[in-house]
């Protein structure tokens, strides 16, 4: 990854850990699911496609997708000029650069308790 | 990893990763304290218990209901009348407190006759209340008392009441989050799913994790219902003992305190689908973002933005006045759980106080995660911190106010560090787009308060200035502020009433009323 997409990506990230809470669900498969859910979501968005509404679950990842897909275009308005094939790149970047900070690489030692 | 080791607690090695300064290019995967563990012995922490968790924080706020600590009466009067959890009831919950008294005797030969007797006594005394929420202590968590059969018993005895147990006695967790957990999973296992609620919308959400501090809760549900969304319950501040068995019919559960009551939001979405929706309610940004996200679930966002306009307009002048006047004053953010995240940024962002240390006593290293992820560069956070930590931390980062709750507040006066209680409040409530005004013009209040000038002499040596008068907090506040004519004079000091959640109740709501009607 070059220097350029890392920056990028830190400041997706930035935005995210400063004005979102999705990602920080208390479990492992907990924030595993939201990050998927809400990523894809938000991917889909910024590149034209269709979203699945079609449960509850769908649409409450939905709103936080929109949220967030708004809040980047606003914050890194150099997104709107990237075409979709390099937008699906740097999103697959942020996805695992947020799964990494928020579980494979987080120190908070109850991501593993298996109850809530 | 950042971590700092206070001078004060050089001499106990445990506490060393229990703080961490955020440095430059730190993140989440090097710079975390721990959090939520026992106690270390020796610390001398200010934590609550897990029965204060559960009965103070959580359960109280219910206010409907009779709160029994099985116990001795410490327990209960310790954990009454300090936090502003108020209601439209006559503040029923806040007015009274009850406790079975147990005695040595009782330790000896078993307190559940005598707490039979209590029940049946609390429900002749309050014949026009019928629900009972009993709480277990230490002292009958250790004699083994079964709580649960004599409440039944009682309930067999006399039909028309419902009594929830709550096994979460002092000792049951590292703080008073132990307690949060234990209230929640109780809870949703005996009482959610127990009784059907009326329903009145096609729009219906649970309110979780909001004890309407002096108001939080109605202002968030006069929102709610200004769009025409039914809240069925708020867990747990203003709300009804029955409205809150009914949790299960919502369609949303929209999550404010994720440290107290994430629990009961989980098991809800594994036992009857219903999706989690985590927000923000303070601050003009994450507000109209968490109104508009609660909105667009329902496909309400013309709603949602009418009111998001109408509030911005009304109360943004004033947050304005007051962030002049505060920006680049240093605050130590030092609250309950949540606040130490909901606050952490926004604060910085919409009225340009620099927050430079964040803490909680009781939550979780994922409350800090939160909590570090969105606070500057250079703030210190620390978990359950101690008296001596916490004035260390004062003589070090030198702010100019502290957020925090009693005690501790209490001990930054001494230092002559003005504080504002952010647990019960002081004006509140702090919730909603006024709110956020309200708290601004608190905490410039405390700062520039007139007591200072006098309250740093010492009248026994100091010299006290005799030729001149106070200087009024404008006359100190405005000294770098120019008016240069452009200022508009929406943008003036707080202008709202004193108190501005009595009106709400018995308000009308168009919207939610027409679905009713069923013309919507």
């Amino acid at each position: 990854m070059d220097d350029v997409m890392k920056d990028r990506i830190e400041q997706l990230v930035d935005f995210i850990m400063k004005w979102c809470l999705w990602q920080f669900h208390s479990r492992s498969w907990d924030r595993e699911r939201q990050n998927e859910g809400i990523l894809t979501k938000t991917i889909q968005l910024l590149c034209d496609e269709p979203v699945d509404l079609s449960t509850p679950s769908d649409k409450c990842y939905w709103v936080d997708a929109v949220y967030l897909a708004n809040g980047l275009k606003k914050t890194c308005p150099w997104l709107n000029t990237m075409d979709k094939k390099d937008l699906k790149i740097l999103m697959q970047g942020l996805k695992e650069r947020i799964d990494y900070l928020t579980i494979n690489g987080s120190l908070n030692q109850e991501l593993t308790n298996p109850l809530y | 990893m950042p971590y700092h080791t206070f001078k004060c607690s050089e001499c106990i090695p445990a506490r060393e990763m229990h703080a961490v300064i955020k440095g430059p290019g730190e993140d989440l995967s090097s710079c975390l304290p721990l959090g939520y563990l026992n106690t270390i012995p020796g610390t001398i922490s200010e934590r609550g218990c897990a029965y204060c968790g559960a009965k103070h924080v959580i359960g109280s706020p219910m206010k409907d209901v009779i709160h029994m600590s099985h116990g001795p009466v410490g327990c209960t009067y310790d954990t009454w009348h300090t936090k502003r959890y108020i209601s439209d009831n006559d503040n029923f919950q806040l007015k009274y407190t009850f406790a079975t008294d147990m005695k040595e005797k009782h330790v000896v030969f078993g307190a559940e006759k005598m707490l039979k007797q209590n029940i049946i006594d609390s429900f002749k005394a309050f014949p026009h209340i019928k629900r009972m929420t009993i709480y277990q202590t230490c002292a009958s968590a250790l004699i083994g008392d079964d709580i649960a059969a004599v409440a039944k018993k009682v309930m067999e005895e006399i039909p028309d009441v419902d009594i929830f147990v709550c096994n979460a006695p002092g000792f049951g967790g590292p703080s008073q989050s132990g307690g949060h957990h234990k209230i929640n999973i109780a809870w949703i296992d005996q009482k959610v799913g127990t009784y059907e609620p009326e329903i009145k919308s096609k729009y219906v959400i649970n309110y979780v994790g909001d004890y309407n501090i002096q108001g939080d809760a109605e202002i968030m549900v006069d929102f709610f219902k200004r769009m025409g969304i039914q809240v069925l319950s708020t867990f747990t501040g203003n709300c009804t003992y029955d409205d809150l068995r009914g949790m299960h019919r919502a369609h949303l559960n929209v999550l404010e305190c994720a440290r107290s009551s994430e629990y009961i939001c989980n098991e809800l979405r594994k036992r009857y689908g219903i999706p989690r929706l985590d927000i923000d309610g303070f601050g003009f940004e994450p507000l109209s973002a968490s109104l508009m996200k609660v909105a667009m679930f329902f496909g309400l966002e013309k709603e949602a933005q009418a009111i998001i306009d109408e509030e911005t307009a009304r109360w943004r002048p004033e947050l304005n006045w007051y962030a002049k006047r505060l920006k680049g004053k240093k605050i130590c953010l030092w609250p309950g759980g949540s606040k130490l995240w909901h606050w952490a940024h926004v604060i910085e962002e919409e009225m340009g106080v620099k927050v430079v240390s964040v803490y909680s006593k009781f939550g979780h290293q994922g409350d800090f995660e939160k909590g570090v992820a969105r606070c500057s560069e250079g703030a210190l956070a620390i978990d359950d911190p101690n008296e001596l930590e916490g004035l260390e931390a004062m003589e070090m980062l030198q702010p100019d106010c502290v957020l925090t709750g009693v005690r501790p507040g209490e001990v930054s006066k001494k230092m002559r560090i003005p504080y504002l209680n952010i647990h019960a409040y002081d004006n509140g409530p702090y919730k909603g787009f006024e709110g956020w005004v309200r708290l601004a013009r608190d905490i410039y209040n405390a700062i520039y308060s007139p007591i200072h000038q006098l309250s740093g002499l010492d009248i026994s040596k100091d010299e006290i200035p005799t030729d001149k008068g106070f200087m009024t907090r404008q006359m100190i506040s405005d000294v770098n502020i120019v008016d240069d004519g452009n200022i508009p004079a929406e943008e003036r000091p707080y202008t709202g009433d004193w108190d501005i959640v009595t009106r709400l109740r018995g308000k009308k709501y168009p919207k939610l009323e027409s679905q009713q009607l069923g013309t919507a």
